[in-house]
Parts: C-alpha cells; sequence; structure tokens
C-alpha cells in the first residue's frame, strides 16, 4: 500500500512537526509513504530529521504533480491551511482516484469553512476532518488521528 | 519541443499577469469576466505543457481577437494567479478536446 502526503506553505508552524507524525503514523500502518512538498516546506520537514531515524522519503511537489497517473497511491493525506493548497489537494485527488483524507485547518475560523467547501463543492469523495489551528499540532493531530481510523 | 508554461514564464516577458496571490474562485471570476470564449476542464488537465490546479469546472478563457489565452497558474504560497499569453491555433484546439461542457 502506497500514501502520498501533501504538504502547503510552510508558513503554518504546526504543518512540519505533523507531517513527520502523519509519516509515522501511515508507515506503522504498513503504507510506503511520500511527502510531497515545495523545496522550503521540504527542508523544514528534513532537518527535523538530522539522524534520518525515519527515512523520510521527500519528493517535489510540482514535478510529482506532473508525474502522477490514476491508481500510483492508496491513499492521499493533505494539509489544507491555505486556498492553493485546497486546490492542489483536489487536483492531486482527482487524478489519483484513491482514497483521501483532508487535513484542513487555520487560526481562522471562516477560513476553515471556506477550505471545506472548496473541497466539497469540487465533488470530491475525500474524508474531511477541520479544526482552528495554528501554532498548536495538537488539535490537527487529534482530528487526524480519529479520522485515520476510517482508513485501517 | 513541446511548449512549457512554467519556461515560458520564465524565459519571456510577454505575458499579463491578472490577478496575483488570490483565491481560486476569485481567479475563475476574473477569467469568466474577460474572456470571449471559454471552456470548462478537469483539475490535472494539461494545458501549454502544465497540468493545472483548481477546483473544478476549471474555466480557461480566449481572446480570439488578440490570440490569446487565459488560465488559472497556483503556486502553494502565492495562492492563485490569472496569467493571459499568446497562444496558437493548434494549442487552442488541444484545449477544447478537454472542454467538459459542465459550467457548474
Amino acid at each position: 500500500m502506497k500514501a502520498l502526503v501533501l504538504l502547503g506553505c510552510p508558513e503554518t508552524p504546526s504543518q512540519t512537526p505533523l507531517a513527520v507524525y502523519v509519516f509515522n503514523k501511515l508507515t506503522k500502518l504498513g503504507y510506503d509513504v511520500t511527502i510531497a512538498a515545495n523545496p522550503a516546506a521540504a527542508k523544514l520537514v528534513k532537518i527535523s530529521d538530522p539522524e534520518g531515524y525515519y527515512n523520510l522519503n521527500l519528493v517535489d511537489l510540482e514535478r510529482t504533480l506532473g508525474d502522477i497517473s490514476e491508481g500510483d497511491f492508496d491513499l492521499l493525506v493533505g494539509f489544507v491551511h491555505k486556498d492553493a493548497a485546497a486546490s492542489f489537494f483536489v487536483t492531486f485527488e482527482q487524478i489519483l482516484q484513491c482514497k483521501s483524507l483532508a487535513l484542513v485547518f487555520s487560526r481562522d475560523a471562516d477560513e476553515v469553512a471556506e477550505f471545506v467547501n472548496m473541497i466539497e463543492e469540487s465533488g470530491s469523495n475525500a474524508v474531511i476532518t477541520a479544526v482552528r489551528a495554528f501554532h498548536n499540532p495538537s488539535p490537527i493531530k487529534v482530528k487526524f488521528d480519529k479520522a485515520i481510523k476510517e482508513f485501517e | 519541443m513541446s511548449f512549457c508554461l512554467d519556461t515560458y514564464l520564465q524565459q519571456s516577458d510577454n505575458y499579463e499577469i491578472h490577478a496575483s496571490k488570490a483565491g481560486f474562485k476569485d481567479c475563475a471570476m476574473i477569467i469568466r469576466f474577460k474572456a470571449d470564449d471559454l471552456v470548462y476542464i478537469k483539475p490535472g488537465d494539461e494545458v501549454l505543457g502544465v497540468r493545472v490546479i483548481g477546483i473544478p469546472p476549471i474555466p480557461i478563457g480566449f481572446d480570439h481577437e488578440k490570440g490569446t489565452v487565459f488560465l488559472p497558474y497556483t503556486k502553494p504560497c502565492h495562492g492563485t494567479s490569472v496569467v493571459e499569453l499568446p497562444i496558437d491555433e493548434e494549442e487552442v484546439e488541444k484545449i477544447r478536446k478537454l472542454d467538459t461542457g459542465n459550467k457548474k
């Protein structure tokens, strides 16, 4: 089983620790996990694991978008905390046509609702879990732990 | 060699940005407003050598008098922009073949 984790813009502090957390969790569930991120977001994750303990598999987001086809992954997990991240998530999901989970979060409750609407209006079949959060990764971690049970 | 939008935007100044660092929906509205002809495509469809990112249906607009195309262009940290650039008839026909006809 293969899982692709999509990271958004690295501006939000909670994304980096959660990327490592989600990678570890999915690996323990038996997935071969790939993290797709832009160069800055990827660097933050890579430097978080200096000894290579997690053996993080990081790839370039835009190159991956150009390369993937339907069926390449069994699970898509996306960090959605910006308008662009919602667009990227919906696009990857439409190409891959696989099970998918959107982790929607923002410091602004209106933005959380807006990003959820964007995904729902796209006709997506994704499981969407949403919470108001920015600096503190714990609320997102709790939501992820609950939502991922649907895929176990 | 086929056309690649990313390379074109880096190496040419013959294009216009109508909106930048915007939301996808605003950019879609600008394309619908500015273009005199539209097709609607799916996210991930390839236009001018790149997969278009967005929420379906994604409008791609044409100004046939100027010979240009309007399309949304999304980057993770910079949001979505509307780019207008010259296009030849062969590429227009390729894009027409992607039309889903779904405007909702």
